[in-house]
């Protein structure tokens, strides 16, 4: 087993790995920025770094100093949680050279995964379902026009090397693929410097749905079922759940099958998770891999039982997943809500600032995830999430019932949170049903701003 | 921190009511609404508003509703059945302006007309409605008006549904000239023909109610209600004060000033309509097809008077003595007063109305005293003008119209003696009642409670049966006047009594009176008298109501013509 992990991030995902290697009797050394130096995982590790400056590109993204402070502090390994490094093949690379466990794939799986159009490639080889596109870059308008009339429009025009929307067009008319093409690799270019470009249909309005996998270095790869995190703004997830209420089984076997056969044929070691999008009619296509840790993972915990986090400490360790695919068991419903440090009413601007009171959520499955205290100072250089409620009930009804009660509970005092848009998400018809998909956000969030805006109008003149 | 947590419960508990709630938010929001009352600048909430009836909840001034949400707070939820929805008049004069006009009243109300027609139910009970909506042209009546209310007057009278019409008008409408003012005449004629087919209406004038409609069906109810501080009036203040050069007083044309009146039964707050017109609705409802199933009387024949005479007097005049609405309170069930003689004013010292003996509707009419010297002095002790009794001929009408038994309490020491009691025809008055009472073709039973004062009792004191408390007398004048008048001392009262043989007792052996029940001294009402009186009223109309009509009037006619017969 690891002796000393490095914990390579901050707030509640710092703590999840710190708890997680203190419960396994392993060394954690944190690092911070100045702006955390009161942070809980500053507290709670058994030593900790000062690494920079508040802003990320000096201190969390600082590769050569956590390598430096792994190796200074005799850490064998480093645990890059989610966002910051933990998809970058560089310092995955970085840190084998330097003889330090990186708690991830080799850098030749994070690059291959992280190339779009090659991650692509590898799952069309491998068999499993991809949205119709081009096969490889499209390097020119022809090529592009041919595709189009190929698959059918409305078609999506990708930046390789993209993410997050940028180097990305919606066509939907044929005329305005020239124009489109050009403006989406002008803005690769821009952003990523490399303007090539593929070319996939647009499935509009899917569902987003993604199986966890686990991969050890004895050739065991297995799942643990899928998540439905549906539920998103601008790509954000809000909410997500375990199972997805909305899919027959026989998709989900064939979900499993896919996401298995997607891990093995990238050779993939760790944790990681493949994403999905499904239509209408249940169809299903690889969309990416995460080659990481990811937010939602509590929910797939509570379902199965299983210890993602601890797995991800024994695969690095070279010691086989401790359950077999037959032994794990899917039971009851989990929903997982995010909680931000945002006002949705102000088009969920962030609200950093000193937490003067907090109250978390307790009771029977009510599980709560953060790194935040009475009195801390939330800031605005990172990410706005404080905290991650986790319920797990028999049934779904019972989940929502759950955590509706868990958000009641929960007081924040200081700042502004989501904490009630997310209750009202869970009073959502829609969302009852449970065969919401992408468009929910876009197309509940005024009818729910307003439901929370007139209930507070109400309970001011009530006063 | 506890405000804090609070405010906190409180937002989950508004988001809960609001999820749970089968509105729309938008309908959420209006009902939160922050209204500010233009007449006591109080601040509520449009939903505080609603659920107060559109009264101010802080000075009580009552607001302007639209027909749906009148019809909101009157009938039974969803009951409502709109009809003649589509009726639109057009411009018969090309009266310039007058289609854009109407177009953009259409937008604005977001109605066709100014009255939304239907069934309903109020309280259970089926019932046609009008309900008149002035943010439409003010109300006014032109030909869609007119013609929607006719209709449904007609449709009332076919289904033989009682009708409501509740008024707000400005009058006639101007643009449509003589067509509008024909509308008056014609939902009067259909009214005309409602009538004669036996069934209820009720007018219910709202604020304002004025020229044409009130000079038309507004003031054709059976029944005429006046909501709380509603204008209502012919000529409009502005234009009477203009004529004759003079401020008006204040209150003058309010529901209240016609109540005093004598024009309208009764005033009610918003909030008390709906259920005044369920218990007047459930008042009309058996035209007399039920019969009272008591049928036995164990009124015992009583021994002959071992009082002195003018001990009973004493006891009749006692100011302790029950009163007509102690009997009307132990004997009838959901008394609804009604009010005024349409003619000249309100009559306090009669007290009249429906309400249900046993399970039937009856009329009720009595003299009224006080209990107190204020009530006494409103009601001149009990001593009725001319337009008591005319409100009392009034309501014998209105018996015989609803085919419902009369019961009537007596208890006077005569018609006022007034002067202007003798300008408005006292003598008259009273010869109407008694003309009326002749003639009409329901049972009418009298209970004599206190005081028979001459004519004045005689007035409401004969029909088909008469009962008399074995206290109460029946005389031809009182005893001090019949002292003075034939002997000049009107302190041999005493002595007069018993000469004038005017105590329950006396009549009975006269002949005049059926029964007499037995008091028990100083008790008030006791229920053993509640019971004898009761048991004895029963059998009595239960063998009144078998009779036809026409043996009903022969046979109170013969009643009258054996007075004295055996004495002579």
């Amino acid at each position: 087993m690891l002796k000393k992990v490095l914990v390579a991030n901050r707030g509640e995902i710092a703590l999840r790995i710190i708890r997680e290697c203190k419960d396994n009797n392993i060394e954690t050394v944190s690092v911070y920025s100045t702006e955390d130096k009161e942070s809980l995982h500053v507290l709670m590790a058994n030593k900790s770094v000062c690494i920079g400056p508040p802003s990320p590109n000096e201190s969390y993204l600082n590769k050569e100093a956590l390598i430096q402070v792994a190796l200074a502090t005799g850490c064998d390994s480093i645990h890059p949680g989610f966002g910051f490094l933990s998809e970058s093949a560089d310092f995955s690379q970085m840190c084998e050279d330097n003889n330090i466990i990186f708690i991830g794939p080799k850098a030749d799986v994070i690059d291959k995964m992280g190339n779009k159009s090659e991650a692509r490639r590898t799952m069309i080889e491998a068999g499993v379902p991809v949205v119709k596109g081009s096969e490889g870059t499209v390097n020119c308008v022809l090529d592009a026009k041919n595709i189009a009339k190929d698959i059918g429009l409305p078609i999506l025009i990708k930046a390789s090397a993209g993410g997050g929307g940028r180097g990305m067009r919606i066509v939907r008319e044929e005329e305005d693929i020239e124009k489109l093409f050009f403006e989406a690799k002008s803005e690769a270019e821009a952003a990523f410097g490399d303007g090539s470009l593929y070319i996939e249909k647009l499935i509009e309005n899917p569902k987003h749905i993604e199986v966890q996998v686990l991969a050890d270095n004895h050739g065991n790869i297995i799942h643990l079922g899928e998540r439905n995190c549906s539920i998103q703004r601008k790509n954000q997830k809000l909410l997500e759940e375990a199972p997805a209420f909305c899919l027959s089984n026989s998709t989900k076997d064939n979900l499993y099958e896919a996401a298995v056969m997607a891990a093995r044929s990238a050779n993939y070691r760790g944790a990681g998770t493949i994403e999905f999008v499904v239509d209408e009619k249940e169809n299903f296509y690889f969309i990416e891999m995460n080659t990481r840790i990811q937010v939602e993972h509590p929910v797939t915990e509570m379902i199965t039982g299983v210890n993602i986090v601890k797995e991800q400490l024994r695969i690095a360790s070279n010691l086989p997943i401790s359950v077999k695919q037959e032994e794990v068991k899917m039971e009851g419903y989990a929903i997982e809500c995010r909680i931000c440090a945002e006002n949705p009413s102000e088009n969920f601007r962030p609200s950093p600032g000193t937490i003067e009171f907090l109250h978390l959520p307790c009771g029977n499955d009510v599980r709560v995830e953060t790194g935040v205290y009475n009195g801390c100072n939330i800031s605005p250089y990172y990410d706005s999430m404080i905290a991650k409620i986790i319920v797990h009930d028999s049934t779904r009804i019972k989940a929502v019932r759950k955590m509706r009660r868990a958000l009641e509970e929960m007081v924040v005092r200081g700042i502004d949170t989501n904490i009630a848009l997310q209750h009202v998400i869970l009073y959502n018809k829609e969302f009852l049903r449970g065969h919401y998909n992408t468009s929910f956000m876009d197309s509940q969030l005024e009818d729910m701003l307003k439901l929370l805006n007139t209930a507070k109008d109400i309970r001011e003149l009530e006063m | 921190m506890e405000k804090f947590l609070k405010d906190r419960m409180n937002l989950i508990k508004t988001i809960k009511s609001i999820v749970r709630s089968d509105k729309t938010i938008d309908d959420i929001k209006k009902d939160h609404e922050l209204l500010e009352c233009k007449n006591c600048q109080g601040k509520y909430t449009y939903k505080k508003l609603k659920d107060n009836y559109f009264v101010c909840p802080g000075c009580g001034d009552h607001k302007y509703i639209g027909a749906y949400e009148r019809i909101e707070i009157t009938c039974d939820e969803g009951s409502f059945k709109e009809m003649h929805k589509g009726i639109k008049g057009f411009d018969p004069l090309q009266f310039p302006e007058y289609k854009k006009k109407i177009k953009d009243a259409r937008k604005n109300a977001k109605l066709n007309e100014a009255v939304v027609i239907g069934t309903c139910k109020i309280k259970g009970k089926k019932a046609f409605i009008c309900v008149m909506d002035n943010r439409f042209m003010m109300a006014s009546m032109g030909m869609a008006v007119g013609e929607k209310i006719a209709k449904g007057i007609e449709f009332a009278r076919k289904k033989n549904l009682p009708l409501i019409i509740f008024s707000t008008s400005g009058g006639a409408r101007m643009q449509e000239g003589i067509v509008s003012l024909m509308q008056m005449a014609k939902t009067s004629a259909a009214l005309s023909k409602f009538s004669e087919s036996g069934n209820l209406y009720i007018s219910v004038l709202t604020h304002p109610t004025t020229g044409g409609v009130t000079a038309s069906f507004a003031s054709l109810g059976d029944i005429q209600i006046g909501e709380r501080g509603s204008l209502i009036g012919f000529t409009g203040p502005r234009v009477i004060s203009q004529t004759i050069g003079e401020e008006l007083p204040e209150g003058f044309q309010s529901a209240e000033f016609l109540y005093e009146k004598g024009f309208l039964d009764m005033v009610l707050e918003r909030k008390n309509i709906r259920g005044v017109l369920g218990r007047l609705l459930e008042l009309h409802l058996n035209k007399g097809k039920i019969e009272i199933s008591s049928v036995k009387s164990e009124a015992k024949e009583l021994a002959d008077d071992e009082m002195e005479a003018y001990k009973r007097v004493e006891l009749a005049r006692a100011s302790d003595r029950p009163t007509s609405k102690d009997y009307i309170d132990s004997l009838i069930d959901d008394f609804v007063e009604l009010s005024g003689d349409r003619l000249f004013g309100e009559d306090y010292s009669i007290v009249g109305g429906v309400g249900k003996f046993k399970g039937v509707s009856v009329t009720v009419i009595g003299h009224r005293k006080g209990k107190s010297l204020d009530e006494n002095l409103k009601c001149r002790f009990g001593m009725p003008n001319p337009e008591g009794y005319r409100k009392a001929r009034r309501l014998m009408l209105q018996a015989e119209k609803f085919n419902r038994p009369i019961i009537t309490f007596v208890d006077t020491p005569g018609a006022y003696p007034g002067k202007e009691a003798e300008e408005r025809g006292q003598g008259s008055a009273i010869a109407e009642c008694l003309l009326t009472l002749s003639g009409l073709t329901v049972p009418v039973v009298n209970i004599f409670i206190g005081e028979g004062g001459s004519g004045g009792a005689l007035a409401i004191g004969f029909g088909d049966s008469m009962i008399m408390m074995e206290n109460s007398i029946f005389s031809i004048l009182s005893p001090e006047g019949f002292a003075s008048i034939l002997w000049k001392d009107a302190k041999r009262w005493k002595e007069a009594c018993e000469d004038m043989k005017l105590t329950a007792y006396s009549m009975k052996s006269l002949g005049v009176c059926d029964y007499v029940i037995e008091e028990a001294a100083g008790e008030g009402l006791s229920s053993k008298v509640v019971k004898d009186l009761e048991k004895t009223v029963a059998y009595e109309l239960s063998l009144l109501m078998k009779q036809k009509k026409s043996e009903l009037v022969n046979n109170r006619y013969k009643r009258l013509k054996n007075i004295g017969k055996d004495l002579t």
